[in-house]
Protein backbone atom coordinates (compact mmCIF):
# COMPACT_ATOMS: atom_id res chain seq x y z
CA UNK A 1 0.00 0.00 0.00
CA UNK A 2 2.69 2.41 0.94
CA UNK A 3 4.94 1.76 -2.27
CA UNK A 4 1.74 1.88 -3.90
CA UNK A 5 1.20 5.65 -2.76
CA UNK A 6 4.70 6.69 -2.82
CA UNK A 7 4.47 5.36 -6.86
CA UNK A 8 1.63 7.78 -7.49
CA UNK A 9 3.41 10.64 -6.06
CA UNK A 10 6.36 9.49 -8.28
CA UNK A 11 4.22 9.27 -10.86
CA UNK A 12 2.74 13.07 -10.39
CA UNK A 13 5.72 14.46 -10.10
CA UNK A 14 7.04 13.43 -13.48
CA UNK A 15 3.80 14.52 -15.43
CA UNK A 16 3.86 17.90 -16.23
CA UNK A 17 0.97 19.45 -15.52
CA UNK A 18 0.13 22.96 -17.85
CA UNK A 19 -1.22 25.68 -16.47
CA UNK A 20 -3.33 27.27 -18.80
CA UNK A 21 -5.39 30.78 -18.36
CA UNK A 22 -8.82 30.95 -19.86
CA UNK A 23 -10.66 34.24 -20.35
CA UNK A 24 -14.04 33.05 -21.49
CA UNK A 25 -16.78 35.27 -22.61
CA UNK A 26 -19.80 35.49 -20.22
CA UNK A 27 -22.72 35.09 -22.99
CA UNK A 28 -21.61 31.73 -24.37
CA UNK A 29 -18.29 30.39 -23.77
CA UNK A 30 -18.69 30.28 -19.76
CA UNK A 31 -21.83 29.26 -20.06
CA UNK A 32 -20.59 26.54 -21.79
CA UNK A 33 -18.21 25.85 -19.42
CA UNK A 34 -20.92 26.11 -16.98
CA UNK A 35 -23.03 23.06 -18.33
CA UNK A 36 -20.22 21.22 -18.61
CA UNK A 37 -19.90 21.16 -14.79
CA UNK A 38 -23.97 21.02 -13.99
CA UNK A 39 -24.02 18.12 -16.79
CA UNK A 40 -20.56 16.26 -14.25
CA UNK A 41 -18.75 16.38 -17.64
CA UNK A 42 -15.06 15.24 -16.54
CA UNK A 43 -12.23 17.66 -18.27
CA UNK A 44 -8.57 18.34 -16.93
CA UNK A 45 -8.27 21.05 -13.48
CA UNK A 46 -5.66 22.67 -15.78
CA UNK A 47 -7.60 25.68 -16.81
CA UNK A 48 -7.98 28.72 -14.34
CA UNK A 49 -11.10 30.73 -15.84
CA UNK A 50 -11.49 33.81 -16.04
CA UNK A 51 -15.15 35.45 -16.69
CA UNK A 52 -15.09 37.99 -19.30
CA UNK A 53 -17.85 40.08 -20.64
CA UNK A 54 -17.22 39.24 -24.36
CA UNK A 55 -14.10 37.57 -26.24
CA UNK A 56 -13.81 41.24 -27.70
CA UNK A 57 -12.95 42.46 -24.57
CA UNK A 58 -9.35 40.40 -24.24
CA UNK A 59 -7.00 43.19 -24.56
CA UNK A 60 -3.64 41.47 -25.84
CA UNK A 61 -2.08 42.76 -22.93
CA UNK A 62 -4.31 40.03 -20.59
CA UNK A 63 -2.61 37.20 -22.85
CA UNK A 64 0.55 38.77 -22.80
CA UNK A 65 0.78 38.67 -19.15
CA UNK A 66 -0.22 35.70 -18.28
CA UNK A 67 2.39 33.91 -20.61
CA UNK A 68 4.90 36.58 -19.15
CA UNK A 69 4.00 35.31 -15.80
CA UNK A 70 4.36 31.83 -16.48
CA UNK A 71 1.17 30.48 -17.97
CA UNK A 72 2.05 27.37 -19.95
CA UNK A 73 -0.79 28.28 -22.00
CA UNK A 74 -3.78 30.68 -22.69
CA UNK A 75 -7.35 30.22 -23.98
CA UNK A 76 -9.68 32.38 -25.22
CA UNK A 77 -13.29 31.27 -25.61
CA UNK A 78 -16.12 33.69 -27.56
CA UNK A 79 -19.46 32.78 -29.13
CA UNK A 80 -19.72 31.71 -32.42
CA UNK A 81 -18.91 33.99 -35.15
CA UNK A 82 -22.19 36.06 -35.62
CA UNK A 83 -23.51 35.07 -32.41
CA UNK A 84 -22.00 37.69 -30.06
CA UNK A 85 -24.04 39.16 -27.67
CA UNK A 86 -22.35 42.82 -28.82
CA UNK A 87 -22.98 41.84 -32.66
CA UNK A 88 -19.32 41.96 -33.25
CA UNK A 89 -16.78 41.54 -29.88
CA UNK A 90 -15.94 38.62 -31.11
CA UNK A 91 -15.25 39.08 -34.62
CA UNK A 92 -12.74 42.21 -33.47
CA UNK A 93 -11.37 39.53 -30.93
CA UNK A 94 -10.88 37.56 -33.99
CA UNK A 95 -8.59 39.97 -35.62
CA UNK A 96 -6.69 41.24 -32.71
CA UNK A 97 -5.92 37.46 -32.16
CA UNK A 98 -4.38 37.12 -35.51
CA UNK A 99 -2.64 39.85 -34.93
CA UNK A 100 -1.25 38.73 -31.64
CA UNK A 101 -0.64 35.34 -33.01
CA UNK A 102 1.68 36.90 -35.52
CA UNK A 103 3.29 38.93 -33.24
CA UNK A 104 4.03 35.97 -31.14
CA UNK A 105 5.35 34.09 -34.21
CA UNK A 106 7.53 36.95 -35.48
CA UNK A 107 9.47 37.07 -32.08
CA UNK A 108 9.15 33.27 -31.62
CA UNK A 109 7.04 33.05 -28.83
CA UNK A 110 5.14 30.04 -29.49
CA UNK A 111 2.31 31.31 -30.56
CA UNK A 112 0.55 27.86 -30.44
CA UNK A 113 0.40 28.29 -26.54
CA UNK A 114 -3.03 30.92 -27.01
CA UNK A 115 -5.74 28.96 -28.40
CA UNK A 116 -8.77 30.76 -29.50
CA UNK A 117 -12.34 28.63 -29.94
CA UNK A 118 -15.83 29.44 -30.50
CA UNK A 119 -17.92 27.47 -27.60
CA UNK A 120 -21.62 28.63 -27.55
CA UNK A 121 -23.50 28.11 -24.43
CA UNK A 122 -24.96 24.45 -25.12
CA UNK A 123 -21.67 23.01 -26.18
CA UNK A 124 -20.83 22.00 -22.52
CA UNK A 125 -19.18 18.68 -24.03
CA UNK A 126 -17.51 20.64 -26.68
CA UNK A 127 -16.16 23.13 -23.65
CA UNK A 128 -15.15 19.65 -22.22
CA UNK A 129 -13.26 18.05 -24.90
CA UNK A 130 -11.71 21.51 -25.74
CA UNK A 131 -10.15 21.53 -22.25
CA UNK A 132 -9.06 17.82 -22.57
CA UNK A 133 -7.54 17.97 -26.31
CA UNK A 134 -6.03 21.82 -25.54
CA UNK A 135 -4.48 20.85 -21.88
CA UNK A 136 -2.74 17.44 -23.92
CA UNK A 137 -1.49 19.87 -26.87
CA UNK A 138 0.30 21.88 -24.41
CA UNK A 139 1.54 19.13 -22.15
CA UNK A 140 3.32 18.05 -25.65
CA UNK A 141 5.04 21.26 -26.11
CA UNK A 142 6.31 21.10 -21.94
CA UNK A 143 6.36 23.61 -19.85
CA UNK A 144 6.80 26.99 -21.60
CA UNK A 145 10.21 28.25 -21.17
CA UNK A 146 9.26 32.19 -20.13
CA UNK A 147 8.22 29.98 -16.77
CA UNK A 148 11.50 30.43 -15.20
CA UNK A 149 12.78 33.68 -17.07
CA UNK A 150 13.00 35.64 -14.23
CA UNK A 151 15.08 38.90 -16.01
CA UNK A 152 11.84 39.80 -18.09
CA UNK B 1 -1.58 67.64 -60.70
CA UNK B 2 1.02 70.77 -61.22
CA UNK B 3 5.16 70.55 -62.02
CA UNK B 4 7.03 73.35 -61.29
CA UNK B 5 10.68 73.88 -61.27
CA UNK B 6 12.23 75.74 -58.26
CA UNK B 7 15.43 77.68 -59.75
CA UNK B 8 18.33 77.23 -56.99
CA UNK B 9 20.03 80.07 -56.39
CA UNK B 10 24.32 79.79 -55.97
CA UNK B 11 23.63 75.82 -55.41
CA UNK B 12 22.38 76.81 -51.77
CA UNK B 13 19.50 74.27 -51.87
CA UNK B 14 18.18 74.97 -47.97
CA UNK B 15 18.41 78.73 -49.01
CA UNK B 16 16.26 78.51 -52.27
CA UNK B 17 14.04 76.87 -50.80
CA UNK B 18 13.33 79.17 -47.07
CA UNK B 19 12.90 81.85 -50.49
CA UNK B 20 9.98 80.19 -51.36
CA UNK B 21 8.53 79.62 -48.36
CA UNK B 22 9.45 83.28 -47.34
CA UNK B 23 7.23 83.76 -50.48
CA UNK B 24 4.79 81.80 -49.47
CA UNK B 25 4.12 83.43 -46.42
CA UNK B 26 4.08 86.59 -47.60
CA UNK B 27 1.41 85.55 -50.10
CA UNK B 28 -0.95 84.95 -47.36
CA UNK B 29 -2.36 82.02 -48.71
CA UNK B 30 -1.31 80.70 -45.51
CA UNK B 31 -1.43 82.27 -42.36
CA UNK B 32 1.29 80.21 -40.68
CA UNK B 33 3.54 77.36 -41.65
CA UNK B 34 5.33 74.70 -38.97
CA UNK B 35 8.92 74.32 -40.38
CA UNK B 36 12.30 73.43 -38.99
CA UNK B 37 14.05 76.08 -38.25
CA UNK B 38 17.71 75.88 -36.51
CA UNK B 39 17.53 77.35 -32.90
CA UNK B 40 19.40 80.21 -31.90
CA UNK B 41 22.27 78.18 -30.38
CA UNK B 42 22.58 77.20 -34.34
CA UNK B 43 23.02 73.41 -33.06
CA UNK B 44 19.83 71.94 -33.88
CA UNK B 45 16.51 72.96 -35.93
CA UNK B 46 12.94 72.40 -34.57
CA UNK B 47 9.73 72.75 -35.78
CA UNK B 48 8.77 76.06 -35.61
CA UNK B 49 4.70 77.77 -36.09
CA UNK B 50 5.90 80.87 -37.60
CA UNK B 51 3.54 83.49 -39.35
CA UNK B 52 6.19 86.05 -39.25
CA UNK B 53 8.19 85.99 -42.60
CA UNK B 54 10.88 88.05 -41.47
CA UNK B 55 11.73 86.11 -38.71
CA UNK B 56 11.78 82.79 -41.29
CA UNK B 57 14.63 81.28 -41.47
CA UNK B 58 13.81 77.44 -42.55
CA UNK B 59 16.28 74.84 -43.00
CA UNK B 60 14.01 72.27 -44.82
CA UNK B 61 16.60 69.63 -45.30
CA UNK B 62 17.96 69.48 -42.15
CA UNK B 63 18.58 66.19 -41.64
CA UNK B 64 17.32 65.43 -37.93
CA UNK B 65 14.33 64.40 -36.70
CA UNK B 66 14.44 65.90 -32.96
CA UNK B 67 10.34 65.16 -32.53
CA UNK B 68 7.70 63.75 -33.90
CA UNK B 69 6.08 66.72 -36.33
CA UNK B 70 2.90 64.41 -36.70
CA UNK B 71 2.86 64.37 -33.04
CA UNK B 72 2.88 68.02 -33.12
CA UNK B 73 0.51 68.49 -35.54
CA UNK B 74 -2.06 66.15 -33.36
CA UNK B 75 -1.40 68.78 -30.05
CA UNK B 76 -2.20 71.55 -32.81
CA UNK B 77 -5.65 70.55 -34.27
CA UNK B 78 -6.54 67.80 -31.74
CA UNK B 79 -8.61 70.16 -29.63
CA UNK B 80 -9.95 72.08 -32.57
CA UNK B 81 -9.44 72.37 -36.83
CA UNK B 82 -6.96 74.75 -37.39
CA UNK B 83 -9.29 78.29 -38.09
CA UNK B 84 -6.66 79.80 -40.70
CA UNK B 85 -5.18 77.73 -43.12
CA UNK B 86 -1.33 76.08 -42.06
CA UNK B 87 1.28 75.14 -43.89
CA UNK B 88 3.39 72.01 -42.63
CA UNK B 89 6.74 71.08 -43.42
CA UNK B 90 7.12 67.05 -43.13
CA UNK B 91 9.43 64.09 -43.75
CA UNK B 92 7.59 61.35 -45.38
CA UNK B 93 7.48 59.15 -42.08
CA UNK B 94 5.56 62.00 -40.23
CA UNK B 95 3.18 62.42 -43.09
CA UNK B 96 2.33 58.82 -42.87
CA UNK B 97 2.27 58.81 -39.26
CA UNK B 98 -0.24 62.02 -39.35
CA UNK B 99 -2.21 59.93 -41.69
CA UNK B 100 -2.64 57.67 -39.41
CA UNK B 101 -3.39 60.04 -36.62
CA UNK B 102 -6.08 61.72 -38.08
CA UNK B 103 -7.64 57.76 -38.88
CA UNK B 104 -7.24 57.43 -35.17
CA UNK B 105 -9.29 60.71 -34.47
CA UNK B 106 -6.11 62.65 -32.75
CA UNK B 107 -5.46 65.49 -35.43
CA UNK B 108 -7.55 67.17 -37.95
CA UNK B 109 -6.70 67.46 -41.53
CA UNK B 110 -8.74 70.97 -41.88
CA UNK B 111 -7.19 73.81 -43.10
CA UNK B 112 -3.81 71.94 -43.17
CA UNK B 113 -1.53 72.03 -46.38
CA UNK B 114 1.01 69.62 -45.72
CA UNK B 115 4.08 70.37 -47.92
CA UNK B 116 6.25 67.30 -48.23
CA UNK B 117 9.78 66.96 -48.56
CA UNK B 118 11.81 63.91 -50.11
CA UNK B 119 13.16 63.03 -47.31
CA UNK B 120 17.34 62.00 -47.63
CA UNK B 121 17.68 60.42 -44.43
CA UNK B 122 18.30 61.82 -40.56
CA UNK B 123 20.84 61.43 -38.59
CA UNK B 124 20.65 61.19 -34.81
CA UNK B 125 19.87 64.19 -32.69
CA UNK B 126 23.44 63.90 -30.88
CA UNK B 127 25.45 62.80 -34.23
CA UNK B 128 23.73 66.19 -35.39
CA UNK B 129 24.50 68.65 -32.86
CA UNK B 130 28.00 67.58 -32.43
CA UNK B 131 28.64 66.64 -36.05
CA UNK B 132 32.12 65.75 -36.79
CA UNK B 133 32.58 66.59 -40.60
CA UNK B 134 33.19 70.47 -41.28
CA UNK B 135 30.59 71.16 -43.62
CA UNK B 136 27.08 71.88 -41.61
CA UNK B 137 25.06 68.27 -41.76
CA UNK B 138 22.61 69.79 -44.07
CA UNK B 139 25.42 70.88 -46.46
CA UNK B 140 26.98 67.56 -46.29
CA UNK B 141 23.70 65.83 -46.78
CA UNK B 142 22.83 67.82 -49.56
CA UNK B 143 26.61 67.09 -51.67
CA UNK B 144 26.66 63.81 -50.47
CA UNK B 145 23.39 63.56 -52.61
CA UNK B 146 24.15 65.64 -55.45
CA UNK B 147 27.79 64.10 -55.50
CA UNK B 148 25.87 60.91 -55.77
CA UNK B 149 28.74 59.82 -52.56
CA UNK B 150 27.49 57.61 -49.96
CA UNK B 151 29.05 59.71 -47.13
CA UNK B 152 25.93 60.23 -45.40
CA UNK B 153 25.19 56.46 -44.84
CA UNK B 154 27.16 55.79 -41.93
CA UNK B 155 25.67 58.74 -40.11
CA UNK B 156 21.99 58.04 -40.53
CA UNK B 157 19.91 56.67 -37.88
CA UNK B 158 19.04 52.86 -39.05
CA UNK B 159 15.35 53.62 -39.14
CA UNK B 160 16.38 55.67 -42.25
CA UNK B 161 18.81 53.10 -43.29
CA UNK B 162 15.98 50.64 -44.05
CA UNK B 163 13.31 53.47 -44.79
CA UNK B 164 10.88 51.97 -47.60
CA UNK B 165 9.65 55.33 -49.03
CA UNK B 166 11.85 58.43 -48.92
CA UNK B 167 9.29 59.88 -51.22
CA UNK B 168 6.20 61.81 -49.32
CA UNK B 169 2.72 60.48 -50.64
CA UNK B 170 -0.59 62.31 -49.61
CA UNK B 171 1.07 65.88 -49.51
CA UNK B 172 -0.49 69.13 -51.54
CA UNK B 173 2.44 69.74 -52.37
CA UNK B 174 6.11 67.57 -52.78
CA UNK B 175 9.61 69.55 -52.89
CA UNK B 176 11.23 66.72 -54.82
CA UNK B 177 15.16 66.64 -55.68
CA UNK B 178 15.56 62.77 -55.92
CA UNK B 179 15.77 62.35 -59.60
CA UNK B 180 16.25 66.36 -59.74
CA UNK B 181 19.91 68.15 -61.05
CA UNK B 182 19.37 69.58 -57.08
CA UNK B 183 22.22 72.23 -57.75
CA UNK B 184 20.57 73.80 -59.84
CA UNK B 185 16.67 72.77 -60.21
CA UNK B 186 13.91 71.61 -58.05
CA UNK B 187 10.76 70.19 -58.23
CA UNK B 188 7.72 71.55 -56.99
CA UNK B 189 4.55 69.61 -57.57
CA UNK B 190 1.14 70.13 -56.54
CA UNK B 191 -1.09 67.16 -55.52
CA UNK B 192 -4.39 68.64 -54.87
CA UNK B 193 -6.29 71.26 -55.50
CA UNK B 194 -5.22 73.13 -52.23
CA UNK B 195 -1.51 72.14 -53.09
CA UNK B 196 -2.42 74.18 -56.77
CA UNK B 197 -3.73 76.78 -55.50
CA UNK B 198 -0.76 77.39 -52.52
CA UNK B 199 1.91 77.39 -55.75
CA UNK B 200 0.05 79.41 -58.20
CA UNK B 201 1.81 82.52 -58.48
CA UNK B 202 4.85 81.98 -56.86
CA UNK B 203 8.13 82.63 -58.99
CA UNK B 204 8.53 78.80 -60.86
CA UNK B 205 8.94 78.05 -63.96
CA UNK B 206 7.14 75.41 -66.02
CA UNK B 207 9.21 71.49 -65.30
CA UNK B 208 10.29 70.34 -68.36
CA UNK B 209 11.22 66.90 -69.50
CA UNK B 210 12.25 64.73 -66.48
CA UNK B 211 13.22 61.61 -65.09
CA UNK B 212 11.86 61.81 -61.67
CA UNK B 213 9.45 58.74 -61.92
CA UNK B 214 11.70 56.21 -63.13
CA UNK B 215 14.35 57.42 -60.28
CA UNK B 216 11.76 57.27 -58.07
CA UNK B 217 10.13 53.74 -59.07
CA UNK B 218 14.02 52.46 -58.72
CA UNK B 219 14.69 53.96 -55.30
CA UNK B 220 11.13 51.88 -53.76
CA UNK B 221 11.98 48.89 -55.72
CA UNK B 222 16.11 49.67 -54.12
CA UNK B 223 14.52 50.55 -51.13
CA UNK B 224 11.51 47.86 -50.57
CA UNK B 225 14.55 44.72 -51.19
CA UNK B 226 16.67 47.00 -48.40
CA UNK B 227 14.13 46.53 -46.32
CA UNK B 228 12.92 42.88 -46.65
CA UNK B 229 16.48 41.88 -46.22
CA UNK B 230 17.10 43.91 -43.01
CA UNK B 231 13.90 41.73 -41.72
CA UNK B 232 15.38 38.67 -42.72
CA UNK B 233 18.48 39.29 -40.87
CA UNK B 234 16.96 40.72 -37.85
CA UNK B 235 14.51 37.49 -37.83
CA UNK B 236 17.16 36.38 -35.77
CA UNK B 237 16.03 37.83 -32.55
CA UNK B 238 13.73 34.89 -31.89
CA UNK B 239 12.67 33.64 -28.36
CA UNK B 240 12.33 34.67 -24.83
CA UNK B 241 16.12 34.48 -24.23
CA UNK B 242 16.98 36.39 -27.11
CA UNK B 243 14.45 39.15 -26.32
CA UNK B 244 15.14 39.23 -22.76
CA UNK B 245 18.93 40.03 -23.38
CA UNK B 246 17.73 42.02 -26.31
CA UNK B 247 15.63 44.28 -23.89
CA UNK B 248 18.74 43.90 -20.52
CA UNK B 249 19.07 47.27 -20.63
CA UNK B 250 15.68 48.87 -20.44
CA UNK B 251 14.76 50.34 -17.73
CA UNK B 252 11.63 50.93 -18.30
CA UNK B 253 11.30 54.67 -18.57
CA UNK B 254 9.05 54.34 -21.19
CA UNK B 255 10.42 57.07 -23.65
CA UNK B 256 9.90 55.35 -26.47
CA UNK B 257 6.48 55.33 -26.17
CA UNK B 258 7.07 59.25 -25.62
CA UNK B 259 8.40 59.66 -28.55
CA UNK B 260 6.51 57.53 -30.47
CA UNK B 261 3.66 59.42 -33.04
CA UNK B 262 1.04 56.66 -32.86
CA UNK B 263 1.05 55.95 -29.20
CA UNK B 264 -1.60 58.91 -28.53
CA UNK B 265 -3.35 57.66 -25.36
CA UNK B 266 -2.95 60.58 -22.80
CA UNK B 267 -2.80 57.82 -20.31
CA UNK B 268 -0.76 54.67 -21.15
CA UNK B 269 -1.74 51.61 -19.91
CA UNK B 270 1.51 50.68 -18.51
CA UNK B 271 1.40 54.03 -16.75
CA UNK B 272 -1.83 53.50 -15.44
CA UNK B 273 -2.55 51.89 -12.11
CA UNK B 274 -3.19 48.81 -13.59
CA UNK B 275 -0.21 47.07 -13.06
CA UNK B 276 0.30 48.19 -9.69
CA UNK B 277 0.22 45.10 -6.83
CA UNK B 278 0.48 44.20 -3.30
CA UNK B 279 3.64 43.09 -1.84
CA UNK B 280 2.50 39.75 -1.49
CA UNK B 281 2.05 39.50 -5.15
CA UNK B 282 5.28 40.73 -5.80
CA UNK B 283 6.62 38.00 -3.27
CA UNK B 284 4.40 35.22 -5.03
CA UNK B 285 5.54 36.18 -8.24
CA UNK B 286 9.86 36.21 -7.43
CA UNK B 287 8.91 32.74 -5.56
CA UNK B 288 7.49 31.22 -8.49
CA UNK B 289 10.41 32.28 -10.86
CA UNK B 290 13.04 31.77 -7.69
CA UNK B 291 14.03 35.89 -8.11
CA UNK B 292 13.01 38.58 -10.20
CA UNK B 293 14.56 41.55 -11.97
CA UNK B 294 13.20 44.69 -10.71
CA UNK B 295 11.55 46.89 -12.29
CA UNK B 296 9.55 44.14 -13.62
CA UNK B 297 7.32 43.62 -16.51
CA UNK B 298 9.65 45.57 -19.30
CA UNK B 299 8.82 42.77 -21.85
CA UNK B 300 5.32 43.01 -21.14
CA UNK B 301 5.43 46.82 -21.38
CA UNK B 302 7.27 46.99 -24.89
CA UNK B 303 5.33 43.68 -26.21
CA UNK B 304 1.92 44.99 -25.15
CA UNK B 305 2.86 48.46 -26.76
CA UNK B 306 3.76 46.58 -30.18
CA UNK B 307 0.14 45.09 -30.20
CA UNK B 308 -1.42 48.44 -29.55
CA UNK B 309 0.47 50.00 -32.30
CA UNK B 310 2.55 48.09 -34.12
CA UNK B 311 -0.45 47.98 -37.74
CA UNK B 312 0.07 52.25 -37.47
CA UNK B 313 4.12 51.79 -37.17
CA UNK B 314 5.51 54.15 -39.81
CA UNK B 315 9.20 52.70 -38.85
CA UNK B 316 10.26 56.46 -38.12
CA UNK B 317 12.20 55.40 -35.49
CA UNK B 318 11.68 58.04 -32.95
CA UNK B 319 11.56 54.97 -30.62
CA UNK B 320 15.00 53.72 -30.85
CA UNK B 321 16.59 57.78 -30.92
CA UNK B 322 14.54 57.97 -27.98
CA UNK B 323 15.89 55.31 -25.77
CA UNK B 324 18.46 56.76 -23.43
CA UNK B 325 20.34 53.16 -23.01
CA UNK B 326 20.96 52.59 -27.29
CA UNK B 327 18.52 49.83 -27.62
CA UNK B 328 18.46 48.98 -31.07
CA UNK B 329 14.40 49.00 -31.02
CA UNK B 330 14.00 48.95 -34.93
CA UNK B 331 15.70 45.16 -34.57
CA UNK B 332 12.45 44.09 -33.26
CA UNK B 333 9.74 46.82 -34.66
CA UNK B 334 10.37 46.86 -37.99
CA UNK B 335 10.42 42.90 -38.63
CA UNK B 336 7.16 42.77 -36.47
CA UNK B 337 5.48 45.90 -38.29
CA UNK B 338 6.25 44.27 -41.97
CA UNK B 339 4.91 40.56 -40.62
CA UNK B 340 1.70 42.54 -39.02
CA UNK B 341 1.09 44.76 -41.74
CA UNK B 342 0.92 42.08 -44.67
CA UNK B 343 -0.89 40.04 -42.43
CA UNK B 344 -3.74 42.53 -42.76
CA UNK B 345 -2.55 43.72 -45.89
CA UNK B 346 -2.75 47.27 -44.27
CA UNK B 347 -0.02 49.87 -44.93
CA UNK B 348 -0.27 52.75 -42.93
CA UNK B 349 -0.62 56.19 -44.28
CA UNK B 350 -1.00 54.79 -47.69
CA UNK B 351 -4.57 55.67 -48.13
CA UNK B 352 -6.52 58.41 -46.20
CA UNK B 353 -10.39 56.55 -46.21
CA UNK B 354 -8.78 53.00 -45.36
CA UNK B 355 -9.91 52.53 -41.46
CA UNK B 356 -7.48 50.94 -39.39
CA UNK B 357 -7.99 46.93 -39.49
CA UNK B 358 -8.45 46.75 -35.62
CA UNK B 359 -11.76 48.58 -35.85
CA UNK B 360 -13.14 46.90 -39.12
CA UNK B 361 -13.73 43.74 -39.62
CA UNK B 362 -15.17 40.99 -42.37
CA UNK B 363 -17.55 38.02 -41.50
CA UNK B 364 -15.20 35.80 -43.94
CA UNK B 365 -12.17 36.32 -42.79
CA UNK B 366 -9.59 34.37 -40.98
CA UNK B 367 -12.01 31.44 -40.61
CA UNK B 368 -9.32 29.22 -39.47
CA UNK B 369 -9.39 31.23 -36.14
CA UNK B 370 -11.06 29.36 -33.75
CA UNK B 371 -11.50 26.03 -35.78
CA UNK B 372 -8.52 24.57 -35.23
Amino acid sequence: MAEEVKEQKEHKKEKFEPKIVGFLCNWCSYAGADLAGTSRIQYPANVRIIRVMCSGSVDSVYILRALLDGADGVFVGGCHPGDCHYIDGNYKARRRMVLLKNILNTLGLDPERVWVRWISASEGQKFAETMKEMTEAIRKLGPSPIAKQWNI
Amino acid sequence: MSHKILKVKGGDVAESCNAMLKELLESKKIHALLVPQETPTKKISFPVLISNSDQLNSDIFAPVLPVSTASILSRITKFQAANKPIGVVMRPCQIRAFTELVKLNQANPENIVIIGVDCLGTFPLNTYTDFPEKKTPTKFMIDAFTKKTEDAEKYLRSACRVCKDPIPTNADVIIGIYGMDAEKEILIEAHTEAGKKLIEGLKLDEAKEHDRDKTVKAIHEHKAKHNAAFVKEKSSIKGIDALATFFDKCVNCHNCMKACPICYCKECLFESSVFDAEAYKFLKKAESKGLLKMPSDSILFHLGRMNHMILSCVECGLCEQACPNNIPLMDVFIPAAENAQKEFNYQPGKDPKEKIPMIVYREDEFLEVGEK
